[in-house]
């Protein structure tokens, strides 16, 4: 193997920086010494082995990687120079930070499954280790060479095998028991291993799916190979420092691609802000064609051809390609019925959660399993319980209902804040969802019916009244309870995550537009950039989509099933942020290409109404939302709606609305 | 504004929920009337060409959500405005009454440079209910009101009808085009001036 150097690297400041910390550390104590087990022997040492922790080239953090002999162990190291004066845009976070943040402390080699070699035609040469748990730490350029040989000094001291599959696979420790082997040859997409919860059974259960996806997965990864493609061993409790690190490899990769595909993209506009010199360099680019013909990509091509705007396709095909888990069809009263009990308990309401999260259920079946998803009904409840629940709420209904139902016409004249509200509920019955079959026509009962809950929440919850939007969150679920009185217990319970959309000061969804606006940050820093640039970093533009949860982007059918999924908080209660940033990256290139101002923006986004794709929109979301991982859950405030409100501080602040 | 002749006008449309804002924008717009607007969420616009003196101008005309709960988006939506239409149901007294909340929140969001003389056009909208019968805002209140507030001009319309709703934007139009006009006075003429050096210390409008 031939160590290709390429690119002089005398004018890099990284460079310089470390040639000089690495001289230096030969005489002095280097910076990783403390780390090192007692009585260890250094069997191998490289400096200038280096991650990019973003998508630009030019951040990079350069390291030592070494390999310490211990009694029979052997560990690895890598850790970053210290005082590194990287070319860092993400200023906020100090560097600090950052490095020990991929700093590899010494890891038993026992623990690593495998390691990946990638050794491209241009650029330099990386490896990606991949721990037995199935997470995996981010690429580590050599940009000094030595691949061969830091695999060379692994194989003197532990079981090291090509990979009979792929020869740039090395398998560290071969699995003792054979269901695991089995599995491991599966490689498994990376959303299971990072749904650790899954249990063996649940794997081989949804084997179907896992077949699906192997197609994808296998000759995506001959291709370019990654690691988060290998399959885990079910391990439930990782540390959170190895999730972090798996997300930002994942990034990483993203990134990597993102960035082959603007170059592509905007090869010949030199001027474009967002294009270094680096992301032109063709350093990846002969797994490209191979990739584009991945007959998964049909998944976007299936995009109904009415959309006028070109997506920006081959980010997402690829993101898609490294985490998208197929979506399944809805899921079936035969099926859900396995996860009840016999007195009507459900037995594994995580199971059951990530099942609909997958597919949804079908329309017959939302009556009886939205209740649960809303928290309505406790998942541990028996049959006769809730028999006897809907007994008790009927009659609590009927009771709220009375207080404004009692209310004479020589009172409503006395009562300017019960006519204004009524008033306000009036306005907009009458024109919601009229043009769908079930509140359409003329004196249609079920648009009173609307009118009847919604004045009975707002005496219910008589702080947060009535506001625009909750008639379009109520539609969907009068149309699936049927009862009334069920659509209400229904409504209220959702209204108790999403109720501080309505907030008078707007508290709820500032808080949510600045959680999309960190994210957007954390997973596309151009595009923020670019927004930043553009005075847009409000998010106002996605104030529709947050506000009613995407009820205005979709078909009815749609919105309950997006819904549904939502509500699962299977991957985050959160996951409606993910669906902005996924919505935003797929239309990355067009807004900036364009030059979109705020003005266009909000045009552009008012006008995307009907024609998201949502299966395909809520697999990039998970993909995102893993990706970002707790990094991602970070930036997400405490209590930012549909969390369930911290404390109870918040009625106070509710009471200081001016009450409608 | 940069140095350019100015082209897009920016109007706004405030009033409380349900009074037709939407339906007037799409009516003078698109020409055409729907029961099923739904409740505007959040902001949107529409454009549509103008000519005034043989110079063509697009009028981007804002429509917002109604209710007082969503005024803090404001800061966002009215910026840059030329023109603030004030809307109102001649059905509703409420609505009227609110006409001077709307005024006094969008000079406060909008911060125009010289709110005194910003113009308004206040829209009394829906007459063609109930063949005026149910009508509880006399024509000479909502008059007296926009006397009272530096002559802001007047008009009633039906929406569904398209009654009046080509004059009030004609209107409208023309007071976007004067508001802008004075600072436009002290803007260079880029097809006249030769020399790209003066252009750029313009800086000085006030």
């Amino acid at each position: 193997m031939i160590e290709t150097e390429l690119h002089d690297l005398s004018d890099d400041a990284d460079y310089a920086a470390s040639q000089q910390q690495g001289s230096q550390s030969i005489t002095r104590s280097d910076s990783g010494r403390r780390s090192e087990p007692e009585g260890a022997e250094v069997v191998y040492m490289k400096d200038n082995v280096s991650i990019h922790p973003t998508q630009y080239m030019s951040e990079r953090i350069s390291g030592r990687l070494k390999l310490i002999k211990q009694g029979d162990s052997l560990f690895l190291t890598w850790i970053p120079y210290k005082g590194q004066n990287t070319n860092t845009r993400l200023s906020e976070r100090g560097d600090s930070d950052r490095n020990n943040l991929y700093t590899i402390r010494p890891l038993p080699l026992t623990d690593v499954r495998s390691i990946r070699r990638h050794t491209p035609p241009l650029g330099w040469q990386y490896i990606i280790v991949v721990l037995a748990s199935g997470l995996a730490f981010p690429p580590l350029y050599f940009y000094n060479g030595g691949v061969k040989e830091f695999l060379t000094t692994i194989k003197q001291h532990v079981s090291l095998v090509r990979s009979a599959d792929d020869a740039n696979v090395f398998i560290v420790n071969d699995f003792q028991d054979p269901l695991q082997k089995t599995l491991s040859s599966l490689e498994l997409p990376g959303v299971v291993s990072v749904a650790a919860q899954s249990t063996n059974a649940s794997l081989v259960a949804s084997s179907s799916q896992v077949n699906q996806g192997r197609s994808d997965v296998s000759s995506y990864d001959s291709n370019t190979g990654s690691q988060s493609l290998r399959r885990q061993k079910n391990k439930s409790n990782d540390p959170t420092k190895d999730l972090s690190i798996q997300v930002l490899e994942k990034f990483s990769l993203v990134t990597k691609f993102a960035r082959e595909t603007t170059s592509q993209l905007f090869g010949e506009n030199s001027g474009d802000p967002f294009l270094s010199n680096e992301w032109k360099r063709p350093s990846h680019s002969q797994s490209l064609p191979d990739l584009q013909s991945q007959p998964s990509t049909n998944d976007l091509e299936e995009v109904p051809c009415e959309v006028p705007v070109p997506a920006d396709p081959m980010e997402f095909e690829k993101l898609a390609l490294v985490w998208g888990k197929p979506r399944q069809p809805p899921m079936t009263k035969e099926e859900w019925i396995t996860f009840l009990d016999s007195e009507g308990r459900v037995v594994d309401s995580n199971d059951l959660r990530k099942r609909i999260f997958y597919g949804g259920v079908v329309h017959e079946l939302r009556k009886e399993v939205w209740p649960f998803l809303l928290g309505c009904y406790d998942y541990n409840s028996t049959y006769a319980e809730r028999e006897y629940l809907r007994s008790v709420r009927k009659q609590d209904y009927e009771i709220i209902k009375l207080q404004w139902q009692s209310i004479s016409p020589e009172q409503a004249k006395r009562f300017t804040k019960f006519r204004e509200r009524k008033g306000l509920i009036e306005k907009d019955v009458v024109r919601t969802d009229r043009a769908f079959s079930f509140y359409d026509g003329d004196d249609n009962p079920n648009v009173n019916v609307l009118h009847d809950i919604l004045l009975t929440y707002s005496f219910y919850n008589f702080d947060l009244g009535y506001c625009q939007g909750m008639s379009d969150f109520l539609s969907p679920l009068l149309f699936v309870m049927e009862d009334e009185f069920e659509a209400f217990w229904c409504f209220a319970a959702l209204l108790e995550r999403v109720g501080p959309n309505f907030n008078r000061d707007q508290s709820g969804m500032h808080a949510q537009l600045f959680a999309l606006s960190k994210l957007v940050e954390l997973s596309d820093s151009p595009l923020h950039n670019y927004f930043k640039q553009q005075d847009c970093l409000n998010y106002f533009f996605c104030f529709r989509w947050i506000l009613i949860q995407f009820k205005r982007e979709m078909r009815y059918e749609e919105t309950m099933r997006l819904w549904e999924v939502l509500w699962t908080h299977y991957p985050s209660e959160h996951l409606h942020l993910y669906v902005c940033v996924a919505i935003l990256k797929r239309y990355r290139n067009k807004i900036i290409g364009e030059q979109m101002d705020f003005d266009t923006l909000l045009k552009f986004i008012n006008e995307l109404s009907g024609q998201i794709d949502l299966d395909s929109i809520v697999r990039d979301a998970e993909a995102l939302c893993i990706c970002a991982g707790e990094t991602g859950e970070a930036c997400i405030p405490p209590g930012t709606p549909p969390s369930l409100p911290i404390e109870n501080g918040l009625v106070s602040s509710q009471l200081e609305d001016e009450v409608l | 504004m940069p140095s350019r002749r100015r082209t897009l006008l920016k109007v706004i449309i405030l009033g409380d929920s349900g009074v037709g804002k939407t339906s007037l924008m799409n009516q003078y717009v698109n020409k055409k009337f729907s029961n099923q607007y739904k409740a505007t969420i959040g902001a949107d616009f529409l454009t549509k060409e103008v000519q005034f003196d043989d110079r063509l101008f697009t009028l981007q005309i804002w429509d917002t959500a109604g209710q007082e709960r969503f005024q803090s988006l404001g800061v966002a939506f009215y910026r840059g405005a030329d023109c603030c239409v004030l809307v109102y149901d001649v059905n509703s007294m409420k609505s009227f009454d609110n006409l001077n909340n709307w005024r006094e929140e969008f000079l406060i969001q909008a911060s125009p440079s010289d709110p005194d003389n910003f113009p308004f056009v206040v829209i009394g909208n829906k007459i063609d209910v109930d063949g005026g019968n149910s009508r509880v805002v006399p024509e000479k209140k909502a008059r007296a009101w926009c006397a009272s507030k530096g002559n802001i001009p007047y008009f009633e319309t039906s929406a569904k009808e398209g009654l009046n709703v080509e004059e009030a934007f004609q209107c409208i139009a023309k007071n976007a085009l004067k508001s802008g006009e004075e600072e436009e006075i002290y803007l260079p003429d880029t097809i006249d001036v030769g020399n790209g050096n003066q252009q750029r210390s313009t800086g000085c409008e006030c």
